[in-house]
């Protein structure tokens, strides 16, 4: 039996998709979740606010069976995704004494507490009438505070591990990690590295974000990263575009359970999502937002070391792409360095043109793309992508390409000089597509 | 449970070459260890015994006049999106690479840091409601109006991780940075435990773990206290498995533990870290009884003394008092939260580092603020009064947990004494 790690259940709640079979179709047919933030008043800010926005439906499904008094709405999110991908794996038919499973996940707060724009105004006029009647002095602030409901984001710890240990009926060994936009494949990654070294024989994976506050608008903005596409708002995220404007924010959450291939063997899960090939990890110092080609380079090369593979074998790259001018032109850079002529040929795809930038979710989110790429022999387009940028020269495609993919190299980067990539494998069983009802 | 976990033989032995402490004691884990070793505390009473003025909650600050940025220009650029957390990061990280000798003005590819530090985004706790009011009588739109105001970059000073980006700077360390924290790390556990993943996995060679416990703003007291009621008093008989002890007092403070492969190590191994790990079960007792059967299994040892979490909460001491003792009998015990309170996101890291200090003096300083050690808690033996010396070939088990109801997670971690470095098969001889 080989040794290795293989992705065996998924599930999303993104903006082009609260399930994954509507997030794949959406993914193929080009179909945006991008839209104008209506609620939220750019007057004056050297950007827009076009977002990714999880569809009402969706979103009030998720309210209705995951909202809770003391759950974060990125908790609810993260559950809601992990109990699609809990079930696509069928672990609800495994034995208790394969414990302890893995947990690793990604968390984004949305910043000084409020999820949705319309809470944050509530939650500015609660601060600025207790700051007119009693200021910042301690002990008045604190005699405020007494009897109020204080949600998890106060103390930064919710039950969510707990809330996973139960769903398991195991122990979980639970990593809550971030760096920045590049935490979801980290997340992969760490439990990845956990089933490697026997310590689990499972492990669930998941990253939830929603920050769609002011307050994440106005920072965003002092770092001259977000959209200023004036046009339709479906066409806001558009990587390797030379109109490209900057990068729009999501809100979004992805779950994928992981497993030895041994151990999904043992249980019956004979076909599998993707193996993870290798991966590649760095941080670089010389900058705190400005990507690197060098670096880049350097953890595509690592993944693909330990991978055991070359760069004539991977057949797609499933890019960062953030539509940031930077990042953009610096990613390509990277690929042009490491993929040399090859990349006339070599189709790349960006998942960001149509859910918008989810940070940590992304990793997580797109991984889901990347694996049913190899499953379902099919390149999603860039459907955003209809003036390509000679700077990038990235083959792009503004239509599903059709053919036998065995490898992904995967991307992702983020602030403060994080940076992962992955190969993944196509699997000798893929999951197939479920049958028409 | 079944498991395909190699044997202890099967993995490369990990070591401790550097530690730092900033504490409320000073600069310094000798420091911290001998105000313990004398008796002293350092909690904030208002100049009495009662509580501090402003707040019920007596509370132990760090003095920050110590703690230096480093000099330069690419120091200076990066100052400004560093907050003070960023600046104890990169201080008490420059102590553990100081005594591993490791200067950081090389790019080291097989380095990396893992941060154990929350979402500290505590410097705009006084300026949003300020300017909250302001914005009541501002033209201007609500996302403009921040957009002006608001400190710039103070996003980025509140991620997690970007205090990593710092320790990457001091250290050299280019091969990974991550921030593992929150109810998942139990006190910075969870942090270290990444770290050995990556060093036992073959993929870095090297790993600075360092957490910071900043001052916790106003609205996480009220919370916590929500939770379970903090100490309101700092005096004898307040302390850690005291039969008078009436909550858990806070603290702060930052710390660093540098972890290599004894087979690669550039420093000198001061202490051999034999397991660590962070569990969750469906209650804290159940993850603490887990978490410790599992570290010494994996150790395959049996400890000599244990340095406990010891929050002083009436609940959370009984719980750890009864999943750990009938584990390892009666052993010595102590704990530094009598001294300097609970500096959360970094506490298992300042006991690690408190540990490694006492293999190295041989002795285990006493608990602080315990008087009458709580009958209830059964058959516990702590250090009391004044330091007790340690067994030959000491072996530390440290318990480590969250703190209020939120989090069921419960750390562990052993840690041998060694003598000299690594030897030629990468082992270390205890």
């Amino acid at each position: 039996m080989s040794g290795d790690i293989v992705i065996t259940g998924m599930g999303v709640i993104t903006p082009i998709g609260g399930d994954v079979e509507t997030f794949w179709s959406a993914n193929l047919e080009g179909r945006s979740g991008v839209v104008l933030e209506e609620r939220m008043d750019t007057a004056g800010l050297p950007c827009g606010w076009t977002a990714g926005l999880i569809p009402e439906d969706v979103k009030a499904k998720v309210a209705a069976d995951y909202g809770a008094p003391d759950r974060s709405w990125g908790d609810s999110l993260m559950l809601a995704a992990v109990d699609q991908a809990l079930g696509d794996a069928r672990l609800d038919e495994l034995p208790a004494e394969d414990g302890p499973a893995a947990l690793v996940y990604a968390r984004v707060w949305p910043g000084p507490t409020g999820s949705f724009p319309q809470d944050y105004v509530t939650h500015m006029e609660d601060l600025a009438e207790r700051y007119d009647r009693i200021g910042n002095e301690p002990s008045a602030v604190l005699k405020h505070l007494r009897g109020r409901h204080l949600p998890p984001e106060t103390r930064d710890l919710s039950a969510y591990p707990t809330e996973i240990t139960e769903r398991l009926g195991t122990a979980v060994i639970p990593v809550r990690l971030e760096a920045t936009c590049s935490g979801g494949l980290r997340a992969i990654a760490e439990a990845a590295r956990l089933l490697r070294s026997g310590r689990a024989q499972y492990a669930v994976v998941s990253a939830a974000v929603s920050r769609n506050t002011p307050y994440v608008l106005s920072q965003y903005g002092q770092l001259m990263a977000l959209s200023r596409w004036k046009g339709e708002p479906a066409l806001a995220s558009m990587p390797f575009d030379k109109r490209r404007t900057g990068m729009v924010i999501n809100e979004s959450a992805g779950a994928l359970v992981l497993e030895t291939a041994e151990h999904a063997a043992r249980r019956g899960m004979a076909q599998a999502y993707a193996v993870i090939g290798g991966w590649g990890l760095a941080v670089d110092t010389r900058h705190m937002t400005a990507p690197s080609v060098e670096m880049i380079e350097r953890v595509m090369r690592t993944a693909l070391e330990q991978a055991d593979a070359h760069p004539d074998d991977v057949d797609t790259v499933n890019a960062h792409g953030t539509s940031t001018r930077l990042n953009d032109v610096t990613e390509a850079r990277a690929l042009h360095r490491l993929f040399g002529e090859r990349m006339a040929d070599l189709d790349v795809s960006a998942v960001k043109s149509l859910t918008g930038h989810g940070s940590a979710a992304s990793g997580v989110v797109e991984t889901a793309v990347a694996a049913l790429t190899m499953c379902r022999g099919i390149i999603p387009p860039v459907a955003t992508c209809t003036e390509p940028d000679p700077a990038c020269a990235v083959r792009t495609s503004l239509t599903p390409v059709r053919r036998p993919v065995g490898t992904v190299l995967k991307n992702s980067f983020g602030f403060g000089g994080q940076y992962a990539s992955m190969l993944f494998r196509r699997p000798a069983t893929p999951r197939p597509a479920p049958q028409p009802v | 449970m079944p498991s395909e976990r190699g044997g202890r033989q099967d993995r490369p032995d990990i070591v401790v070459t550097g530690i730092g402490v900033i504490s409320p004691a000073g600069i310094g884990a000798a420091r911290l260890w001998e105000a313990m070793a004398a008796g002293k505390t350092f909690f904030d009473t208002g100049g009495n015994d009662g509580p501090a003025p402003a707040l019920p909650w007596p509370s132990a600050a760090v003095d920050t006049t110590e703690i230096t940025w480093p000099a330069g220009r690419d120091w200076a650029n990066a100052g400004k999106y560093a907050n003070q957390s960023a600046r104890w990061a990169v201080a008490v990280a420059r102590q553990a690479l100081e005594q591993a000798g490791i200067t950081g003005d090389t790019e080291d590819v097989r380095g990396g840091t893992v941060m154990a530090v929350g979402s500290s985004s505590d410097e705009l706790s006084d300026v949003i409601p300020q300017l909250a009011s302001r914005f009541r009588n501002d033209p201007r739109p609500l996302a403009k109006f921040l957009h002006d105001e608001v400190p710039d970059y103070s996003y980025i000073r509140g991620i997690p991780s970007q205090l990593g980006q710092f320790v990457s700077m001091a250290s050299g360390f280019r091969g990974s940075n991550v921030a593992a924290y929150g109810e998942a790390a139990a006190g910075g556990t969870g942090a270290l435990a990444l770290a050995v993943r990556l060093l036992e996995s073959g993929e870095l060679d090297r790993m600075l773990v360092v957490g910071v416990g900043a001052p916790l703003t106003i609205t996480a007291m009220a919370a916590f206290d929500q939770d379970e009621p903090l100490g309101t008093r700092a005096t004898a008989g307040a302390g850690p498995f005291d039969a008078d002890r009436s909550g858990t007092l806070v603290g702060q403070g930052a710390a660093a533990v540098l972890l290599e492969r004894a087979d690669t190590a550039r420093g000198t191994a001061r202490a051999r870290l034999a397991g660590c790990e962070v569990l969750v079960a469906a209650d804290v007792a159940a993850s603490a009884r887990l978490v410790v059967d599992s570290v010494l299994a994996d150790a395959d040892t049996t400890p000599t003394m244990w340095w406990a979490h010891g929050a002083g909460s009436p609940l959370l001491d009984r719980v750890e008092t009864l999943a750990v003792l009938p584990r390892v009998g009666s052993l010595p015990v102590t704990g530094s939260k009598g001294t300097i309170g609970n500096a959360f996101e970094c506490s298992a890291l300042i006991d690690t580092a408190l540990v490694v200090e006492s293999l190295g003096r041989g002795e285990l300083p006493p608990v602080g603020l315990l008087r009458r050690p709580d009958p209830g808690l059964g058959g516990l033996d702590p250090v009391m009064g004044e330091t007790r010396p340690l067994s030959p070939a000491p072996m530390a088990l440290v318990t480590a947990f969250n703190q209020g109801h939120h989090s069921t997670a419960a750390g562990a971690i052993v840690i041998a004494s060694t003598h000299g470095a690594a030897t030629g098969d990468g082992k270390v001889r205890t």
